[in-house]
């Protein structure tokens, strides 16, 4: 399955040249049709949590997306790479149909959570998103205290019976976030009030709290200090024992370092899924290996 | 790009930046002085309405020695015993000389024509009195208050004035035996109007005022943040929405009177309320502040970061969660803000309420929604048209309160945004 | 916050139905009037007298304008219309008709006084004294030419000096009343059409184009010598003494308050003073009314109480309360034959 052929076919045009060169190829390249564009590797597994098939998403006419099928394995973390602007967000804001609140953006395809097509009309978003939690690219806490931030999703799905249950899940959520040593004695002021590396550790807390069972994780990491860094790349570790997680990253070493399948999106393709090791030992296609080498992107 | 001369980039940014200080400079002095100029103005509107409606708050009060003679009284009746008489009698007591007919009628004139009332409510409220000797304090006509504050000059001549030369004398003597004083006006803020600028007062309108306003916000606030909300957040965005969109911003800039033709036309005679009834008038209100409260609200609304939403909406939030518990919040200082705005516009109008009965004379001094009512702004313009002199310093005065009013509503406003403000 | 907000709404309609419900039940305890601000002054006056002399309630008067008052007056006979309406003119017929058509059937007509107008300047500058037909060439869109002849051109005068050479040589500037109000039509009718009928061509028209002869008569110029003044006659008296040039147009009750600022000229020979009025010698005098729902007398608590006190003589009598406030009472004859009608309620009837 994993075949040189379903390279595209323009493929051995494009990097030949400087950088200006493959921009003008990939926008000309841009134009080929649809079913020439494969997704190199093993895009499925046997025990999926979340199947994906022909996801395409649109954001009024920009075509976001392109026909991406892809699995994510049952207590697997999937890390997705890819050049900025190539649609890793927006793929990853369709699995808990965040998408809906997008004006105009159009989803189409099939997403499957344990066999149930969440896209589906029946399907409630507000369990959904508490089984699918999300963490977002820039930090967003709410401007009420650090303790409401945490205790908010426990408290609207009434997850905590009591005053004393709810601390307890607010401080072992912010212990997990790596947050707590730092904010322990000031719960009760604004989370807004916090740095931008303790604000995302606060949202991650807040997103864990309810204890989704799939999480979602867009650049967790991208405003924080190495030591935050590695709490957060340990709390991924441990969730991965018993949740199904999603990462967008930047950071080439952390994808190798907490996942275990990597994608890689170009242009709203998703090019080559594999292996963690797979992909940054031996990446098959030419833009893969131009983006994990630093060549590109 | 350079030709020629060499130029370092710090020699041209130097250059250039001479330049870029005078024109911050310039805007800095353009804002200074547009801000200086309107302080200006208000201060001018203050102290001219000030300097014209201060002495209002003081009224010439002549002081009497009233004789409440047992053998006027009827005990069983005592509303129907001549009062008049009893302030006809002090009067002529002090002035034993005055004799004839009209110089008694222009003697008994310079104490209000209001004087017996406030004796008859006197006794009604202690019949102990009657038969005993008191010195009150009764209301000077509103000549005698304009000739003590100096509105009525001395030396124009006697046909000129509506004060004889001989009420000035005997306005002298009293004032020589210290029998008369200006005091403070508590009248002008316990009565309701009056036809006499000296018993006139402005309790009716203000109470007037207060259930009209109360009756607006307490349609205009939930139904306009409704309103906002629904638009904002739920209504789907196409042809039907945009009309309403438009709708709504074309109500804001239609006249006021137009909403009291509608009120006349739906509340009066479709429901059949009735006329010159605060209720109404704050339907008719609410009708016009809801364009202001629905806009200010959608613009607030707009204004919450989305990313607040994504956030609630992330963790299964529901939508109208979300909305209560985070978008709300944080859009509640601008929507009270609008709502505010809206209430001091609704404060300040009255060609509205002209149509559904509210521009009327009304001496009770309303205690429900449906009693017949004035309001402020009216009331100052009824005063404003009146010929007596002395309701002009009552029309100052009145504007000083509306104002009054105005400054301690948007204090308010201030003050609950900085109290929600300060919650995040 | 949310939820109470919306409880509050509800619970507010609810209870602005039930109460709008109650009234329509219940009638009213009060009376009702409305009509002309000319009256509202004399009304008030009355209606305060007798709110704090009677076991009543002190009556509501709105000002509507004269107009505005036949209408809600007319609108129909039931108790949520009002009881009285007060004019600064006579009904008109299509207002009578009106009432008829809408079930107001018996109307008692109470004329109450008169109000003069006068024209009046600063006490800075001279009293002037005018005719009638110096006020319609001074004012009026179009006069006759100066040259002779019968025809009308766009008023060219503008100082009083080339209007009437007795006049002081100053700039004919007037404020006065916009159209809107019922001193204004007065004043049109009284003083400019009196003096348009005394220029013969233009009467002889009134035989033979009665709707030229009016527009002619009682179309003010618009040239900036007549000046808008608005409603609040107040405000005509400061600008007179702020400006001693202007004349202004309102009535007797303002002069009479500000005797010491303002003077009123003398119109045809005759001062605008309290007795001329009174003896009908000033000529720009008009009589004011009140008209009454006879159907409403006996069902609107106090209404016989309240018509016996405006036609009492301590009201609109020569030394009544109303004549303090600037009423001109009329000849005694007059208020006794009135007062009469009033106390039998004598319907008005009109014909065309
Ligand atoms: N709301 C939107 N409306 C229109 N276009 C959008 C919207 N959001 C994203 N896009 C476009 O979709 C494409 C994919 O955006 P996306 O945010 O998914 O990129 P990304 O891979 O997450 O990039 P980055 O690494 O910079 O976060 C971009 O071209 C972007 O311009
Ligand atoms: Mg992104």
């Amino acid at each position: 399955m994993e075949s040189m052929s379903a390279v595209l076919k323009s493929g051995g045009a494009l990097f030949s040249g400087a950088e200006g060169v493959i921009q003008a190829q990939v926008r000309q390249e841009d134009k080929t049709p649809r079913e020439d564009r494969l997704t190199v590797g093993l895009p499925f597994v046997d025990d999926a949590r979340m199947t994906c098939r022909g996801v395409s998403v649109f954001y009024g006419e920009k075509h976001a997306i392109n026909n991406v099928s892809i699995d994510v394995g049952r207590n697997q973390v999937l890390a997705m790479i890819g050049p900025s602007g190539c649609g890793k967000s927006t793929f990853l804001r369709c699995l808990n149909r965040m998408n809906d609140t997008v004006e105009g953006c159009r989803v189409v395809g099939d997403i499957q959570l344990d066999n149930l097509n969440i896209y589906d009309r029946s399907v409630d978003v507000v369990p959904l998103r508490a089984q699918v939690g999300m963490v977002f690219q820039k930090p967003n806490p709410f401007p009420k205290s650090i303790y409401d931030n945490v205790a908010y999703g426990p408290k609207i799905h009434g997850l905590a019976s009591s005053r004393a249950e709810l601390d307890e899940v607010v401080e072992s959520s912010l212990k997990k976030a790596g947050l707590w040593n730092e904010v322990s004695d000031r719960l009760d002021q604004p989370g807004t009030g916090l740095s931008g590396g303790q604000q995302q550790r606060l949202c991650i807390a807040r997103a864990i709290a309810v204890r989704p069972e799939v999480i979602l994780m867009d650049e967790p990491c991208s405003a924080l200090d190495p030591i935050a860094t590695a709490t957060v790349e340990d709390l991924i570790s441990e969730l991965q024992e018993h949740y199904t997680i999603v990462i967008v990253t930047h950071n080439m070493q952390q994808a190798a370092r907490v996942s275990q399948r990597t994608a890689y999106f170009h242009l709203g393709d998703l090019i080559e899924v594999g292996s963690t090791d797979r992909i940054f030992t031996n990446p098959r296609h030419r833009l893969t290996e131009d983006y994990i080498t630093g060549r590109f992107g | 790009m350079l030709v020629g001369k060499k130029e370092s980039t710090m020699d041209r940014v130097n250059r250039g930046l001479a330049r870029r200080y005078r024109r911050e400079r310039w805007f800095r002095l353009f804002g200074l002085s547009a801000i200086v100029t309107s302080v200006c103005f208000i201060g001018l509107l203050f102290v001219s309405i000030g300097a014209n409606g201060w002495s209002a708050f003081q009224q010439t009060e002549i002081l009497l020695d009233i004789h409440f003679d047992t053998e006027q009284f009827d005990v069983d009746n005592l509303s129907t015993a001549n009062y008049g008489a009893l302030v006809k009698n002090s009067m002529q007591t002090l002035f034993p000389d005055v004799a004839g007919r009209s110089e008694k009628r222009e003697l008994s004139k310079l104490v209000s024509s209001g004087a017996p009332y406030i004796l008859q409510k006197m006794v009604m409220q202690d019949t102990g009195i009657i038969g005993s000797s008191q010195k009150i304090w009764l209301p000077a006509d509103d000549e005698v208050d304009m000739f003590q504050k100096g509105y009525i000059l001395r030396d124009v001549m006697e046909g000129d004035r509506r004060l004889s030369d001989k009420q000035i004398g005997w306005i002298d003597q009293l004032f020589a035996e210290g029998r008369l004083e200006k005091k403070f006006n508590s009248t002008f803020f316990t009565a309701g109007d009056s036809r006499e600028p000296e018993l006139a007062g402005i309790r009716g309108a203000v109470a007037g005022s207060l259930f009209t306003l109360a009756v607006t916000l307490v349609l205009s606030f939930p139904i306009g943040v409704a309103t906002a909300v629904y638009l904002e957040e739920f209504a789907p965005r196409n042809r039907w929405t945009d009309l309403v969109e438009v709708n709504i911003n074309n109500l804001a800039a239609v006249p006021s009177i137009v909403f009291g033709l509608l009120g006349l036309a739906v509340f009066l005679n479709v429901f059949g309320m009735p006329r010159s009834a605060p209720l109404v008038g704050g339907l008719v209100l609410t009708l016009m502040t809801l364009p202001t409260i629905i806009i200010a609200s959608r613009a607030s609304l707009k204004s919450v970061p989305p990313s607040i939403r994504e956030a609630a909406l992330g963790v299964g939030a529901s939508k109208m969660q979300a909305i209560t518990h985070h978008i709300l919040p944080l859009a509640m200082p601008g929507m009270m803000t609008g709502t505010i705005i809206g209430m001091a516009q609704a404060l300040g109008e009255t060609a509205p309420l002209l149509m559904i009965g509210m521009v009327a004379f009304i001496v009770d001094v309303p205690t429900a929604v449906t009693d017949p009512a004035t309001v402020l702004p009216v009331q100052i313009y009824l005063w404003a048209d009146s010929p007596e002199r002395a309701f002009v310093e009552r029309t100052s005065a009145a504007i000083m309160v509306l104002l009054a009013f105005l400054i301690s509503m948007n204090a308010m406003a201030v003050f609950l945004r900085r109290k929600f403000e300060r919650r995040w | 916050m949310w939820k109470k907000g919306v409880t509050l709404a509800t619970a507010a309609i609810i209870f602005a139905s039930a109460a709008a419900n109650v009234s329509a039940a219940s009638g009213r305890d009060y009376i009702s009037i409305v009509g002309s601000s000319t009256v509202y002054p004399f009304a008030t006056t009355v209606a305060e007298q007798f709110g704090k002399t009677s076991k009543f309630k002190t009556p509501k008067i709105e000002s509507t304008g004269s107009g505005g008052g036949m209408k809600l007056f007319c609108a129909g006979s039931d108790i949520d219309t009002p009881d009285i309406t007060n004019a600064s003119r006579r009904i008109k017929y299509s207002e009578y008709e009106k009432c008829q058509k809408n079930g107001v059937t018996e109307i008692v007509e109470v004329k109450i006084g008169y109000d003069g107008i006068v024209l009046a300047n600063s006490k800075a500058a001279a009293q002037l004294s005018l005719g009638k037909k110096d006020i319609f060439l001074a004012l009026a869109k179009e006069v006759p030419d100066p040259k002779g002849g019968e025809k009308l051109i766009a008023n060219p005068y503008t100082t009083w000096k080339e209007v009437n050479p007795s006049l002081p040589d100053s700039k004919i500037e007037v404020l006065g009343p916009p159209p809107t109000s019922g001193t204004r039509d007065a004043f049109v009718e009284l003083a400019m059409e009196g003096g348009c009928q005394q220029i013969d061509w233009i009467k002889a028209r009134k035989e033979t184009d009665k709707k030229h002869f009016k527009s002619v008569c009682h179309t003010v110029r618009e040239d900036g010598a007549y000046i808008e003044a608005g409603e609040n006659d107040n405000l005509i008296v400061q600008k007179l003494e702020a400006n001693p040039k202007a004349i202004g147009i309102f009535g007797f009750s303002f002069l009479d308050q500000n005797g010491d600022k303002i003077q009123g000229s003398v119109v045809e020979g005759e001062e605008p003073t309290f007795e001329n009025i009174a003896a009908g010698n000033y000529p720009v005098s008009r009589p004011l009314y009140c008209y009454v729902k006879k159907n409403h007398v006996g069902v609107v608590p106090g209404m016989a109480e309240f018509l016996a006190e405006f036609s009492s003589e301590k009201a609109w009598g020569e030394e009544g309360y109303l004549a303090d406030k600037g009423l001109i009472p009329m000849p005694a004859k007059e208020r006794q034959q009135f007062a009469a009608d009033v106390a039998a309620l004598k319907p008005l009837l009109m014909a065309k």
